[in-house]
This record gives structure tokens, C-alpha cells and sequence, in this order.
């Protein structure tokens, strides 16, 4: 049987998707054997001009890591697609925008301004910007043009499996790199490498009622380690997220925070989890749940930290 | 002037180019290294409840 073609690319990311798929150690000689490896920057020499040349539909399945933040991103976004039979979403930033896209909370030209002038550890006298082109004496060079919006990889090009997570587990990419040999995929637009579940209904933590009196905060406040966090008042995107990481988070002593984004059937991540919390704030006056609701810190990014991007909100204003 | 481009350059977190310029006789005559990417951690964690941001920036390189 011919080998598999598999690509891995990484957009605007961290590289913790690659080292996660470098995490699943002994086995990763077994994808070895089963497959070619034809473009992984983090660990192979494969240039751009390299997928260039490639007939179109050459690899069978990509991993794309990264949410699309400039011009470079969407471009390889584009390309890969073209160049792959199976395009995967990896990660929280090419699922839902991830951490980067934190920063559509603000445009191109307030972080320019922060990361270029103002930052206390900037050294710019001569007030200089990145810019697309600059002319030198042997010619022009280039660099990508910076977005005002990060967006997840489907609002680029049509993805065909998202594969969750802030890294997705060794575990789970072996489950998916295993499906992915064996033609085991299910239908085209599936979530895979997760459960159908919710974070709570995999978490170990004892539950009983849920009534919160009081937000508390992590920072400030010792949970105790048997009691469901939520029910404690530390605020806990389990009820919303979807399972399948053995809730690595919780079993460490932490809430959830939503990495693995959320169960099938939710528009919005954001608002989906203001509901669940909004339905355990125990509460008779309005004043009361005005008091409560008050005591939650960044209400906006808690409740869409990995999610911004495809979030209904999507951004601030520009 | 011939040019060579380095794109990616591989093996390292993070992204990076370097385009080399030669000269006639093919020396090296300038060679310009860039960095293709910025997402602006520095902005977005502003104003961030603080036991958020170890685990936000721990997203700037997850090598």
C-alpha cells in the first residue's frame, strides 16, 4: 500500500500543536512507517516553494495549526487546501481563533501602536513600523500584511475535520492519526478527537447543587480539590465545553476554560456559557444578581478565551 | 542581482525568512532576515485578570 502524504503546518501559533503531536513519542515512528511527511516546518526542511510545486490534491491530509492573522497565513491557508485531499483544523486557533484571536478585541493600529511605540521595552527613535514591501539597495523584500482581524482556518477556505484543543492530547491525535490510517473518518465538517459530551460529564469532581452566591477567583481564593469548582463559585466553562481531554485542567487543580470548544449544536460558545452560568446564580433581588454578576473578572475574554474568533462577536468594532 | 530565499526557515518555533542577495561574482552581497508574524500579546493581556496571564502568554511559543 502506498504511503500516506500528510502535511503539518503551523498559521499564527504557538507550536505547542506540533510539539503535542511530537508528544505521542515512540509512536510517532510508527507514522513514520505509514506515512510520508511532506511539509512540517517545526521539524522538516520543506520549503513553501516546495508545496508550490505540488500537483494539486497531492497530500492526502493536512494539519493545519494557527488561526489566519496576515496575509502569509491565509495564503498557505489557500495553498494547503489546494495541495491536500483532507484539510484538518488543529487546535483551538484553527478551530475557533484561539488565543491569538484575543486580539480582536483591538485593531491593527492599536497594537502597532503598543508593540511599536508605547511598550516600555520598545526602542524605536525613529518611530519605524513593519511594512508589507520595503525597498533596500539589492531590491524590495517582504513580509505578510497584519490583519485587523484573526479569524479560525473555515473562514479562509472549507475545512473538512476540526480536531479541538489547547494542545489536542497525545492521546486524541493518535486516536485521530489512527482513524486517519485506518479510512476511518466519520462524515466531513465532524469534530474528531473529542467526545459528543460535556467537560462535566467526564469530570471526576463531586456535583451536588448548583447555587452561587459569590464568584471566586483562583487567584485569591484556595479551591478545594473533591467539590465541582462551579459549585464552589470559581467560574468553570465545563458545563459548555466538550469533553474528550480527560479534563486535564480540572484533574490539575483548575476550572475548565474552554479549550476544547464547545458541544455540537452551540452557536456561540460566549453566550452559551453566560447561560449556564446566569441559570446557577442563586439569587432573589435584581440587585442581588447585579452584586454577583459584578464579581466576574473580564467577563468577555473568560467566557471566550479560546473562542473570540468565531465567536457571534467576532470582534470589536472597527 | 540573483536572490535566494530561505521560506520558512525550519526547525525553530516561530516563523522566519532570510533572503540572501549575490553579487556578481556569487558572494554573498546583503542578506536580510525577517519576521513574518506578530500576534500582540503585548496589547491583549492588558487589563487581563492576573491568573490569566501566565496561561495566556504561555501561548506565545508552546515549544
Amino acid at each position: 500500500m502506498a504511503k500516506l502524504k500528510l502535511g503539518s503546518y503551523w498559521a499564527s501559533a504557538c507550536g505547542g500543536c506540533d510539539v503535542a503531536i511530537l508528544d505521542v513519542h515512540e509512536k510517532i515512528l510508527d507514522i513514520d512507517a505509514a506515512a510520508d511527511i511532506l511539509f512540517w516546518p517545526i521539524a522538516l526542511d520543506f520549503k513553501v516553494a516546495d508545496v508550490e510545486a505540488m500537483p494539486d490534491g497531492h497530500m492526502d491530509v493536512t494539519l493545519f495549526h494557527g488561526a489566519v492573522r496576515n496575509s502569509e497565513n491565509e495564503h498557505l491557508a489557500r495553498l494547503l487546501r489546494r495541495k491536500s485531499k483532507v484539510l484538518v483544523a488543529f487546535g483551538s486557533c484553527a478551530h475557533l481563533g484561539g488565543i491569538p484571536s484575543l486580539a480582536n478585541l483591538y485593531d491593527k493600529k492599536e497594537i502597532f501602536q503598543y508593540v511599536y511605540h508605547d511598550s516600555p521595552s520598545t526602542v524605536n527613535a525613529e518611530g519605524v513600523e513593519p511594512q508589507p514591501t520595503t525597498r533596500v539597495p539589492e531590491g524590495e523584500i517582504t513580509i505578510p500584511r497584519f490583519y485587523d482581524t484573526v479569524m479560525p482556518l473555515d473562514f479562509v477556505v472549507d475545512v473538512d475535520y476540526y480536531v479541538p484543543g489547547c494542545p489536542p492530547t497525545p492521546k486524541q491525535i493518535w486516536n485521530v492519526v489512527t482513524a486517519i490510517l485506518a479510512g476511518n473518518l466519520p462524515a466531513r465538517g465532524s469534530v474528531v478527537g473529542a467526545s459528543l459530551k460535556t467537560q462535566c460529564d467526564e469530570c471526576h469532581l463531586k456535583k451536588n447543587e448548583k447555587k452561587i452566591t459569590r464568584i471566586k477567583r483562583i487567584a485569591t481564593e484556595q479551591p478545594e480539590h473533591e467539590t465541582c469548582y462551579l459549585e464552589q463559585g470559581f467560574l468553570c466553562m465545563g458545563p459548555v465545553t466538550r469533553g474528550g481531554c480527560d479534563t486535564r485542567c480540572q484533574l490539575s487543580g483548575v476550572p475548565c476554560r474552554g479549550c476544547y470548544g464547545p458541544v455540537d449544536g452551540v452557536l456561540d460558545m460566549g453566550a452559551k456559557a453566560i447561560s449556564a452560568i446566569a441559570s446557577v446564580i442563586e439569587a432573589k433581588q435584581e440587585s442581588e444578581i447585579e452584586q454577583i454578576v459584578a464579581q466576574i473578572p473580564d467577563s468577555l475574554r473568560t467566557f471566550n478565551r479560546f473562542a473570540i474568533g468565531a465567536s457571534l462577536l467576532r470582534r470589536k468594532t472597527l | 542581482m540573483k536572490r535566494i530565499s530561505i521560506d520558512p526557515i525550519t526547525r525553530l518555533e516561530g516563523h522566519g525568512k532570510i533572503d540572501i542577495f549575490l553579487n556578481e561574482d556569487g558572494g554573498v552581497a546583503n542578506c536580510y532576515f525577517q519576521v513574518p508574524e506578530l500576534r500582540g500579546f503585548e496589547k491583549f493581556v492588558q487589563g487581563m485578570p492576573v491568573e490569566e496571564v501566565p496561561r495566556v502568554v504561555s501561548r506565545i511559543c508552546g515549544v
